[in-house]
This record gives structure tokens, C-alpha cells and sequence, in this order.
């Protein structure tokens, strides 16, 4: 049987019950719980008891912790919407905490003391939308570039998307933990060597790392802005596919979804199955390319050389199939815009068959070599705790034992219809997270061969008669290569939505960087850093700080792989 | 001109890249990592990635231009000793792609660097990347230019195109 | 002994890894020395059929990149720009387009040392001019083009699409604010 879990009676958690239990907690500080359909459930609380909401649905019920979303709905509602995402990954249930904070006092609680995951998206909030979250442990800016003046929120309803404010000084974040005696120079995002916009700073006692810090969002290009009543809701799967260079289907799936789910729109189920097809397309070549990147890291250029590779025929097919090689361009809110020509089966049957036949000769390979294992055991650890406090998703968290699947959990496009089973390892390191994305490439060609087999004929288009009314709100949820994948829209008027929430699954396993490296070796960041797979890994360029001596200096990749 | 004729006559030799993401979606840097790979494999011209801007020639710039990126682009392309050649890869690149108006976005690469060579696509394929680096060393020539059309017109006896001033206006 | 096989699973491991490499044989394509173009269905540049186009402007309304301008330039032209600098080659100009008259070809050797100059589309499209408002507009229809020139403009209803009109008629009288011109139209 494909998605059916057995519910254990005493976990099982219905929306009648959480809303019981919320009203139970929070007592007339519940306004309005709301379910959408079976598998959406939206609660809207007294900003004041957010912290207790909060506490209640993560500790108090066990849900996961998905994200958070700040709105500007002053003009129609007086205030700014602060939301709470959360998931019920056992029920199939996302929940949603909505606060409406004053616009004359634009401050809520802030859940990071309880839920470290939330860390980064209260922070973003703050930024973009000037909700202040009182009591954050590290409320420095994250989003917004180091010379943007204070007080000018992009988020906000009033800021025009081509507005571009003159730079200010002394905005810059600064980073943490300076060492006691030391003098810090500011290295690292400003240092011309850099072969990637992001930077991490690892505090060091002799080899070992303690603890360290990162300044990122050097490619925020202002996405969800464009998606702030500005661009249609189908230009909108186009900015999508461009989120990421990688999970560009997973974004513009998850978009639709999320419109489809708001709207009440029914995709017809050929076009589930084009969607799938393409959703395992693209983990297929994204497994290949990150076990490739991953070899490159740890200096085994062959493998990366090899797995590329065999990853190239699938960028083909793909070219063949959509007319591009990544930027697939199929969907659209309703479906998708391509239908599969005759002769697809054929192709992609041919295709899979050559990286199935490949992919058995390199874990054939793998598994005997010693200096490759000896690289990635017992390195990178995240334990299953860890990866609960910070909320991290994917491989990252199959790789630790917590085995979150959305294909499973939460089924979306055809999974439905599908037999699948979870990819989990328990070895908590680097080497697990590398088995889990290994074992899932069978998986994605299994499921494959499955949707070929039973491939329905039809339409691959939903007809959209009217427009989409404004004042609805959707969720779509799409398991990326790595982690899931989370939008979130409420609708707007004039054939735009009003807010477009974008969670990428990196934005998680990012912030469980500082628990992994803790306690590793210098020399084994990279490769840590690598193994969530973030969109590129690129680890270049670290600035490491003695804490002993108080001395700084930066070192290149080949000097950080030389120490092994 | 003596700086493009040292470009032709001594890099054709060996490339050496150092490539810059000033705000990509790595789509593009990921086709520039395919030109490396068996298929197209980009190492038989003498290509190359570098890890420091000061041993490349080239400087592969892909993304838009964001604010927070642009100083770092700045600098590593003024790390790069001269003789160089700045190439733009991808419709961020070479345009500022979907977002060239956001908030946080200056446009394309050429705002903030002197671009030598674009290479449009959202991702251009490898080949597309390959056939840029040809052309700007001059092994072969680019293929693009500008389109003007003109629909035929019975009722009108003769069109002239008029001079562009109004058109250049309408445009910004 | 552990040893030994320690190195002898390796030197095994080694010659699997050698095989995944030498199976395959030399994969490198011929590219740049010989084409290597893409399939059909491939979108590459955005070509418009300046005989087909009606000036709709559906392309510029749906163009993620916003990058298709549309200008009238006086009463009887109106001209489209595609900015191609930032395109991406997504296909909803051709993909809405009502006449046909985008297609997606297959041109991916775009690049360019100029390219503000050499990635832009200039389309010059001719029009009539609506004989209520003025502003110009192409009647859709082959059977519209047929009935000129020398047709009596009394006889064909031409007008642009209401949305687009900003002149009142009389609802009685019908009255028009000002004489058709003859030939100004199409």
C-alpha cells in the first residue's frame, strides 16, 4: 500500500482536536479556527498569546515547525498579519497560526526561545515588514543587504518593488562572538576572493570548531515582493522555476499547488502525472549532481567527473520533453502547459534504464572505498533532537533517523496513487545523509516507471472560468531533493495574489549548520556544509578564528582539504 | 584594441576562470560546471576554474546584479589582472532576467562591471556557453542581431523608419 | 592479514571506479567543430511574424520578464519592442498569442559583445485608426482585409475593442464625434 500509515490511536491528531486543544491553552485567546478541506487548518489567535500557541502546537502537540510569513494588511485590516506555519506530518495536516498585530504597534512575541527553527524567519519578518519580534535572541538584520537604510520595509504595501533608497552607513550586521583580546577584521563577505556570495565565520579552539556564524543573502532578488500584487498568478510559476537552479519544478509545482489549493481548483489527474514524472526527473539529476559536487568537495574529482555524466542524458530528455534543459517551463496554474508527445515513454524509459544500469555500478563502487567513507563518517553529526529544534527537512533529516517525507506525509500531485517507501538512515552523519540520497535514486526511478504504467489520458488543464476571488489562502507543499518545499498565497484582487510565501527546504538545513559543525575538525566543514546540499555548495571561503591566539586569517579550499 | 589583440593571440591558449555569482539562481553556474564535464568537456580547450581572481583571465559573472553582491563583484573583478575578459552568462546576467527592477536588484552584471561578452539563456546550455567563449576569441562569429520588421502596408505608398529618439524615450 | 585485505578491497574498489570510467569510452561531443542543435519544441528566441501579428499585445501583458513594449507611434503604427536582453525564454508570448505569430525557434547561439543593441526586436505594425477614438488598432479578420481599401467606411462597423474606446456615442442617434477617414484605415 503506498501512503497509508497506521495511525497510532493514542498520536493521532485530528483538526477537531487541535483546535480543542488550542482553545483549551489559549481559552478566548483563539478567534477563529478555520479548516480547509481535510489537510489545512487555519487558527487565528491573539497576538499576545502567540508564544502560547506556538508552544502548544510544537511542544505541546509535536508538530513540526514549517515556517513564518509577515503581511502588510493595514489597508484592509489594520495591522500586519504575522503567520506561523506548522505540520502534522503523521496526520497530513498543515496548520497555521495568523496573528493581526496593530499598525501602531507592530510587535509580537517571538517563538525562537522555543523553537530555534524559527530563528531566521522572524528575523526576515523584521526585516522586510518592520514586525518586531520581542525577545529574539539574535534579532541582527538577515535579509536585506548591508547598506539598505533602517526603516524602509520592502515588504510593506506602500514601498513600490522598483523603489531603490539610497545606500545608508552602519547597517551592516555585525558578526557574533567576537573573541575576548582579539581584533576582528572584517573578512569574508567583502573579500575579493570569494567564489560564492555567502559567508561563514568558524570560531576554532586549535583544529576543533566551537562555534560560528554566517552572513548570507547575498542573492536576495526580492521574489516575493514581485509576488505582492504586482505580477499575475501565471507569470508567477516562471519566477518560481528561478528561485533555484535546481528545484525549479519543485518551486512552480508548490506554487500552483498552493493557488490550486486556495482556489479550489481541480488539476486533472494526467497533468498530476506529468508533474510527477518531472518532480523525480529532477531529483534524479539532483542526486547525481550533488553526489557529484559533494566528491569535488572531498577532492575526488573522478566521481565528480563520472556522476555528471551520467546525469547528462536526463538535462537532454528534459531539453526534449519541456524545450529546456532545466527550466521546464510546464506549469501553470490549473496544469501544466506541454503534453508528453508519443514517443515519450520510450525516451524516458530509455533514459532511466542507462542511470539505473550506471547508478548500480557506482554504489558498487562506493561502499569499498575506504578514504571515501573515512571522509564522511562520523563527520557532520546532527541528532535527531537537533534536527527537531531546528527544524531541518530532507536527506538532512531521513539521514538522522526523522523520516519526513511529503510525498508520503503530506501526498501531493499523484503520489497519491503511487507505492513508495521512505529512504531513513540512523547513522546521523555525513555518510547517512550520502546513503539516504543514494537509495532515493532507485526510488525517483521506480516512481517513474510507475506513472508511465499508469499514465491516464485526459486533459492536462484545468478550464479556469472565473477569476480567483481575493481573500482566500492556500498552502502547497512539494517534497525538493532536498526537504520540502513550502508556498504559502493568499489571493488578491485583479488577478494577482496578495502575499507569496517561499520557504525552500535550505533555508531549514542552513540553520542547522552550527549544531553539525560543532565539535568537527577544521577540515571536515566543507564537507558538512555540503552534506544538507545547499543549492550550491560552495564553502570556498571560510575566515577561521583561533580563539586561543586571537589570530584570524583566511584560508583557501586547498589548503582546508591539504590538512587531512 | 591592442588589449583585444593580446586577448586573441595569447588566451586562445589557456583560459583561466574565475567565476563570480552575484545573485544567481545557479542554474547558470551550473551549465558553466557542465562545460567542465565529460560531454562537453571545455579542459581540451585549456579552460580552467581558478580558485582566486588573481590567476584567471576571465572573470564568468552569472545573476543579476544585487545590491548586497555588488561590491564583492567590483572587487574580484578588479583582483583579475589585465589582460581580462568579462563574460556575462545568462539572461540575469546580460539583462537583470525577470527581476531587473526589484528592490534589491540593479540589473544586469553591466551595471556595476564592464561586460566584454554575453552569453543570453536562462540557463544557456553548455553549448551556448561554449559557442560564446568561441566568439569572443574570435574562432567564429556571433549569429544574433537585431531584428526590425515592418509589416507590409498596401494603403501606405512608402514608410520610411524614422529616426529612434522616441522610441529610446518610450522605453525608460 | 586484515591488511592485506584492507588493500586488496581497495585496489578492487579502485578498478570498479576505473571501469564506471573506461565502460563509456571517449563521450565528448564534437561541439563547437560540429552542430550539436536542439530537438523540436526547444524554445530559443522569440520570433514574431510581423504578417500575422494584430497588435493585441496578450504577449506583453503575460511576459514574466515584462520585456515586450508596445508603442504607438502615431495613429496608424504601433510598434513592439522585445527587449531579448532578459528574456528566458519561457514561451507565453507564443503560447498566448492568438494569431500564431510568436513561435519559439530554435536560435541558442545568442551570445553577443552588444548586447543592448543586437538582443532587441523591433516590430512595426500597421493599424487603423478606430473611428471613434482615434487610437489605432488592426482589424482582426482575413474577411475585414478583404473589404479594403475602396470600401465605403459606412458599410463595416470599425471600431476598436469597447474596452478601448473612449468616445460616447448617442444612444439615440448613434451620432459619431468625427468622420471617418478613408485612407488612414485598412
Amino acid at each position: 500500500m503506498s501512503r497509508h500509515v497506521e495511525l497510532d490511536e493514542d498520536r493521532a491528531v485530528t483538526a477537531e482536536q487541535i483546535t480543542d486543544s488550542m482553545r483549551r491553552r489559549l481559552g478566548d485567546g483563539l478567534l477563529d479556527s478555520r479548516p480547509a478541506g481535510p489537510t489545512r487548518l487555519y487558527l487565528t489567535v491573539d497576538p499576545a498569546k502567540i508564544v502560547d500557541a506556538a508552544d502548544e502546537l510544537f511542544n505541546g502537540l509535536g508538530a513540526r515547525f514549517v515556517i513564518s510569513a509577515g503581511t502588510d494588511e493595514r489597508e484592509n485590516r489594520g495591522g500586519f498579519r504575522v503567520s506561523h506555519f506548522f505540520s502534522f506530518d503523521d496526520e497530513d495536516l498543515y496548520v497555521a497560526l495568523h496573528a493581526l498585530v496593530p499598525e501602531d504597534d507592530p510587535r509580537i512575541d517571538s517563538i525562537t526561545p522555543i523553537i530555534p527553527g524559527a530563528n531566521w524567519a522572524e528575523r526576515e519578518i523584521q526585516d522586510l515588514l518592520g514586525v518586531t519580534a520581542e525577545g529574539h535572541p539574535d534579532p541582527r538584520r538577515l535579509v536585506l543587504p548591508d547598506d539598505w537604510p533602517a526603516d524602509v520595509y520592502p515588504l510593506r504595501c506602500d514601498f513600490d518593488t522598483r523603489d531603490r533608497p539610497a545606500s545608508a552607513e552602519g547597517m551592516a550586521p555585525p558578526m557574533k562572538n567576537r573573541p575576548e583580546g582579539a581584533v576582528m577584521v572584517p573578512v569574508g563577505p567583502y573579500f575579493p576572493t570569494q567564489h560564492e556570495p555567502e559567508a561563514f565565520a568558524v570560531f576554532v579552539e586549535g583544529e576543533v570548531v566551537v562555534d560560528s556564524d554566517y552572513r548570507g543573502f547575498y542573492n536576495h532578488r526580492g521574489i516575493e515582493k514581485l509576488g505582492c500584487a504586482d505580477l499575475t498568478y501565471n507569470q508567477i510559476p516562471f519566477i518560481a522555476e528561478r528561485i533555484c537552479g535546481i528545484c525549479g519544478f519543485v518551486h512552480s509545482c508548490a506554487y500552483c499547488m498552493a493557488v490550486e489549493n486556495a482556489a479550489g481548483i481541480e488539476v486533472p489527474r494526467r497533468a498530476q502525472y506529468i508533474r510527477t514524472i518531472f518532480l523525480e526527473l529532477e531529483r534524479l539529476h539532483s542526486h547525481l549532481l550533488w553526489t557529484g559536487v559533494a566528491a569535488h568537495i572531498i577532492g575526488f574529482d573522478t566521481l565528480f567527473m563520472q556522476t555528471w555524466r551520467m546525469r547528462e542524458p536526463v538535462m537532454w530528455l528534459c531539453e526534449q520533453l519541456t524545450g529546456n534543459r532545466k527550466t521546464y517551463g510546464m506549469n501553470i496554474v490549473g496544469g501544466v502547459r506541454r503534453d508528453l508527445p508519443a514517443d515519450a515513454h520510450e525516451k524516458i524509459e530509455k533514459v532511466i534504464a542507462d542511470v539505473e544500469r550506471e547508478w548500480s555500478a557506482l554504489t558498487d563502487a562506493v561502499p569499498g572505498d575506504r578514504t571515501l567513507i573515512a571522509r564522511l563518517e562520523d563527520v557532520g553529526t546532527l541528532t535527531p533532537d537537533q534536527v527537531r529544534q531546528t527544524c531541518c527537512l530532507g536527506p538532512t533529516a531521513r539521514g538522522s533517523g526523522v523520516a519526513i517525507d511529503l510525498r508520503i506525509d503530506h501526498p501531493y500531485a499523484a503520489y497519491g496513487e503511487l507505492e513508495m517507501e521512505k529512504c531513513v538512515e540512523d547513522g546521523c552523519d555525513t555518510l547517512a545523509r550520502t546513503l539516504v540520497r543514494l537509495a532515493e535514486t532507485p526510488v525517483a526511478i521506480d516512481i517513474i516507471r510507475q506513472c508511465l504504467a499508469k499514465m491516464p489520458d485526459g486533459e492536462i488543464q484545468a478550464t479556469i472560468d472565473e477569476e480567483i476571488p481575493p481573500g482566500l489562502e492556500g498552502i502547497g507543499a512539494v517534497e525538493a531533493p532536498r526537504g520540502e518545499s513550502f508556498h504559502w498565497v493568499l489571493t488578491g484582487e485583479n488577478n494577482r495574489p496578495k502575499r507569496w510565501r517561499v520557504r525552500a527546504p535550505s533555508y531549514q538545513n542552513l540553520q542547522a549548520i552550527g549544531p553539525m559543525i560543532h565539535g568537527d575538525v577544521l577540515a571536515d566543514v566543507p564537507i558538512d556544509i555540503g552534506s544538507i546540499d545547499p543549492c550550491y555548495s560552495c564553502t570556498d571561503r571560510m575566515t577561521v578564528i583561533d580563539r586561543r591566539s586571537g589570530q584570524m586569517r583566511v584560508m583557501t579550499r586547498e589548503e582546508i582539504l591539504d590538512r587531512r | 584594441m591592442i588589449r583585444d589583440w593580446l586577448c586573441k593571440k595569447i588566451l586562445p591558449r589557456a583560459l583561466w576562470v574565475y567565476h563570480v555569482n552575484c545573485g544567481a539562481c545557479n542554474g547558470c553556474d551550473i551549465e558553466v560546471l557542465d562545460t567542465l564535464t565529460p560531454y562537453y568537456d571545455a579542459e581540451r580547450f585549456g579552460i580552467k576554474l581558478v580558485g582566486s581572481p588573481r590567476h584567471a583571465d576571465v572573470l564568468l559573472v552569472s545573476g543579476p546584479m544585487t545590491r548586497q553582491a555588488a561590491p564583492a563583484a567590483r572587487r574580484a573583478y578588479e583582483a583579475v589582472p589585465d589582460p581580462k575578459f568579462v563574460f556575462a552568462i545568462g539572461s540575469c546576467a546580460t539583462g537583470g532576467g525577470m527581476w531587473h527592477d526589484t528592490y534589491n536588484v540593479l540589473g544586469g552584471a553591466d551595471q556595476v562591471i564592464p561586460v566584454d561578452f554575453y552569453v543570453p539563456g536562462c540557463p544557456p546550455r553548455p553549448e551556448a556557453i561554449l559557442h560564446g567563449v568561441a566568439t569572443a576569441l574570435g574562432l567564429t562569429s556571433k549569429e544574433v542581431h537585431a531584428l526590425r520588421a515592418i509589416q507590409e502596408c498596401d494603403a501606405v505608398e512608402s514608410c520610411e523608419l524614422p529616426e529612434d529618439e522616441w522610441l529610446t524615450q518610450e522605453l525608460d | 592479514m586484515l591488511i592485506a585485505m584492507n588493500v586488496l578491497e581497495t585496489l578492487w574498489t579502485k578498478i570498479k571506479q576505473a571501469l564506471i570510467c573506461l565502460r563509456p569510452g571517449r563521450v565528448t561531443l564534437p561541439y563547437p567543430f560540429a552542430p550539436h542543435d536542439p530537438e523540436e519544441g526547444f524554445r530559443g528566441l522569440p520570433r514574431l511574424n510581423v504578417d500575422k501579428c494584430i497588435g493585441c499585445g496578450g504577449c506583453a501583458n503575460v511576459c514574466p520578464a515584462r520585456l515586450i513594449r508596445i508603442v504607438d507611434k502615431d495613429q496608424t503604427t504601433r510598434v513592439l519592442v522585445f527587449l531579448y536582453e532578459r528574456c528566458t525564454f519561457c514561451g507565453r508570448c507564443a503560447e498566448v498569442c492568438p494569431e500564431g505569430a510568436i513561435e519559439m525557434s530554435r536560435e541558442y547561439e545568442l551570445s553577443t559583445d552588444d548586447v543592448h543593441d543586437d538582443m532587441i526586436g523591433e516590430y512595426h505594425i500597421f493599424m487603423g485608426p478606430c473611428e471613434r477614438c482615434g487610437r489605432c488598432y488592426r482589424p482582426p479578420s482575413v474577411l475585414d482585409k478583404l473589404q479594403q481599401p475602396g470600401f465605403r467606411s459606412d458599410c463595416i462597423d470599425r471600431k476598436c475593442p469597447p474596452e478601448g474606446c473612449r468616445i460616447v456615442l448617442d444612444e439615440d442617434t448613434d451620432d459619431r464625434a468625427e468622420a471617418p477617414t478613408q485612407t488612414a484605415s485598412r
